[in-house]
């Protein structure tokens, strides 16, 4: 919940406006239903025998409850449209990281800088704050999932295609990541560390070539 | 005995399926436990990850494929024949040979665990390259494949036997437009199972080339592609999704109808709605694949939305069904009211992730556990007790008892909401779907004990019900043939009904033939 109300990147502030506006749609609509069988099953419980009026059908009111939803998920898919357009945008940025995931850790290549992890000593992958940076995702064995939850935000690392989109973190801090598709017996412990740096530590941590940040 | 295992009777074949169902619903629900037990405290070591794949692979593998799918199909087996005024199903061998591969092939899928290296431990969906043999179990997740081939083959053939029986056998006077909302969910149902299990058999035959004869269809090293698994899976599994949840539509449409005393509100409308969403249910497989990145997200996200509409219009309409009626809360119908709730629920959160920027946080995490079991458990499942107790008296000539009933009801409602609810906020907190043990991060630890807890609670639910049947059959109180003044042919027929169900067909002059005819002056057609 802490990652909802508050993302750490630019992508994920759009993706929780696009929840928000869903959870509001989804309360209004769920407390209409339950309120209708709520009234149904206090005004109209079996009291004596009287046989009910034995009507079926109200065309008005059915095309009523036909056009009203579809006016609604006709808002929806432009709310959908107008937050997915830009998280899917891959500009051309000049900070390009290539991560590849396998069973069952991941690899870090930020050009000169290699990483690679295990499942006990997960990896670091290391993002400049307000600045946008190109990942590139591929998987050397089966299908897997680059998840970082803070960023609201996953994509899957098939074999043999490559997956680009944008990252633009906006605030520092140490963030968990895994993999979110199911890939074996490691799965669980298929983690790594996302650290949300300033410009200046992302130059040194390149510069040493990867000496861990104090 | 010989009698049952050589029948060719449509209800002895419906019961069986329904007992066979049964069995594997409680193997199915033991398995849940397993995997409640494993999560109710972070970092557990109870089982190991080879353990627990196996577990929550057949506890998926077994609902869908040898529970909630089976059990409304063997449902319809019982019924279609006694709703529509036919003997028996057109072909009543076939009949036969389909319940037996059905039992086989569950039989097949869990002869897996006696295997060198376990049963399939891969997830329901076995996705290629995951699969396959290099990376994959061994004879576990052939005879996974093989199971699950048997299965489509055998749901294939039921699916034109109930077709043809609905369109050829309806007695005089049982027109299209007279046939009960849940022959006509079988319909749309039998429909859809044609369209989508040739797909299934297809990718899971292509899986099984790919691990023994060198198939490469999913292999990009040889030009295939692990995606076009997915494509073929998908266009299979988003049907099955409703092949799961239309027959339980019927049920509750019936059930709801009943216990208001009044007729199906929008029955045309019904029909209709059923046929839009399996229309509709063509088009919507890649809503799986969203974070694929191969795939046009606005499109298939645009028909999940729209296949919204239709299944509202049944939400309104049961509920146009109980205005102004006169509701009897006995247990089917709160079984039915439960389904609703749940269901609900179940419906917003997809809507919720057939907007792909949701779906990027929210896939392959706890919050899909936890919409796809407010769909299949808090709809279907809720909806086949209510089925049990709806019809047991039709088939067993013996009512179950309304005490028992009430309390099975509670158990579940309140255990199903106290497992699933917590499971959203988890996959919001960052849980991933399909992992043994997770770390003790935010409010994970409390949420998966109170889940584990509402498990508990469900269990004590079917362990009620098993104690209700016993008591009830025990007991044997007589019951009339309509005991709950249902409208349909099958309740003018004795309990259980004769071989060949009727010894005299009623006239069937409207929708509800057995209701009264003085009283019903809204019928029309």
């Amino acid at each position: 919940m802490e990652w909802l109300a508050n993302p750490a990147s630019s992508g994920g502030l759009a993706m929780r406006a696009d929840w928000y506006i869903f959870i509001g749609a989804g309360i209004a609509v769920g407390i209409f239903v339950y309120a209708c069988i709520v009234w149904c099953l206090i005004a109209y419980r079996r009291r004596g025998a009287r046989a009910p009026a034995q009507f079926e059908e109200n065309r008005p009111l059915e095309l009523f409850y036909v056009i009203v939803p579809l006016l609604l998920v006709f808002a929806l898919f432009g709310v959908t449209l107008a937050y997915e357009l830009p998280v899917d945008r891959v500009g051309d940025p000049p900070n390009r990281i290539a991560v590849t995931a396998y069973r069952w850790s991941w690899r870090f290549e930020y050009g000169n800088v290699t990483t690679t992890g295990t499942p006990a000593a997960p990896p670091t992958l290391y993002l400049p704050v307000d600045e946008t940076t190109e990942i590139q995702l591929r998987s050397d064995d089966v299908t897997h999932s680059f998840w970082v939850p803070a960023f609201l935000f996953k994509r899957d690392a098939i074999p043999g295609m490559a997956n680009e989109f944008d990252l633009t973190p906006n605030r520092l801090g140490t963030f968990p990541g895994r993999c979110a598709q199911f890939c074996g017996l490691s799965h669980a412990q298929m983690t790594f560390i996302v650290r949300v740096v300033p410009r200046t530590a992302y130059v040194r941590y390149l510069a040493t070539r990867g000496a861990a940040l104090p | 005995m010989i009698g049952w295992l050589t029948t060719t009777d449509h209800k002895r074949i419906g019961i069986m399926y329904v007992v066979a169902t049964m069995s594997f619903f409680v193997v199915a629900g033991l398995l849940a436990l397993l995997i409640r037990a494993q999560l109710a405290v972070p970092e557990n070591t109870l089982l190991g990850a080879h353990a627990y794949n196996q577990i929550f692979t057949l506890h998926g593998t077994a609902m869908i494929f040898f529970v909630i799918a089976p059990f409304g199909i063997g449902l319809a087996n019982y019924l279609v024949p006694l709703q529509i005024g036919a003997p028996d199903v057109a072909f009543p061998r076939l009949n036969a040979v389909g319940l037996w591969l059905f039992v086989l092939a569950g039989i097949t899928v869990f002869c897996g665990l006696a295997t060198y290296g376990g049963a399939a431990a891969t997830g329901w969906t076995a996705y290629e390259p995951l699969s396959d043999i290099v990376v994959g179990t061994g004879a576990g997740q052939d005879l996974w494949f093989v199971g699950l081939l048997m299965a489509s083959i055998s749901t294939i053939l039921t699916a034109i036997n109930l077709l043809a029986t609905i369109f050829l056998l309806r007695a005089p006077g049982m027109t299209m437009w007279r046939i009960p909302i849940f022959s006509w969910e079988i319909v749309a149902t039998a429909l859809l199972i044609l369209m989508a299990f040739p797909s299934l058999a297809a990718v899971f035959a292509m899986a099984l080339i790919e691990r023994h004869l060198g198939g490469h269809f999913f292999d990009p090293a040889y030009g295939g592609n692990p995606v076009l698994y997915q494509h073929l899976f998908w266009f299979f599994g988003h049907q099955e999704v409703y092949v799961m949840i239309l027959p339980y539509f019927g049920i509750v449409t019936e059930i709801i109808a009943t216990f208001s005393r009044k007729p199906v509100f929008g029955y045309v409308g019904l029909v209709v709605a059923a046929f839009a969403i399996a229309g509709l249910s063509l088009g919507v497989w890649a809503h799986h694949m969203f974070t694929t990145g191969a795939v046009s997200n606005p499109f298939f996200s645009a028909v999940s939305f729209l296949i919204a509409v239709p299944t509202g219009v049944k939400f309104v309409n049961w509920i146009g069904t109980m205005w102004k009626g006169s509701i009897e809360l006995s247990v089917p119908m709160l079984f039915a009211i439960g389904f609703m709730l749940n269901f609900l629920i179940g419906g917003i959160t997809g809507v919720m992730i057939a907007s792909p920027p949701i779906d990027y946080g929210a896939h392959d995490s706890y919050f899909i556990v936890q919409h796809f079991h407010y769909t299949i458990g808090g709809g279907s499942m809720f909806a086949l007790f209510g089925a049990l107790y709806f019809w047991f008296p039709k088939m067993f000539g013996i009512k179950l008892s309304e005490g028992f009933g009430r309390w099975v009801f509670a158990l579940l409602f309140v255990g199903f909401n106290a497992t699933f609810i917590p499971m959203g906020f988890m996959g919001m907190e960052g849980m991933a779907r399909r992992v043994y043990t997770y770390p003790a991060l935010g409010h994970l630890a409390l949420l998966n004990a109170v889940a584990t807890a509402g498990a508990a609670l469900m269990a004590a639910g079917v362990v009620v019900f098993a104690l209700d049947v016993i008591v009830s059959v025990r007991r044997r109180a007589p019951v009339s043939d309509n005991p709950w003044g249902g409208y349909s042919l099958e309740w003018m027929t004795s309990s259980p009904p004769p071989e060949f169900n009727f010894e005299e067909l009623p006239p069937i002059r409207n929708r509800r033939p057995a209701w009264p005819a003085d009283a019903a002056p809204g019928d029309s057609a």
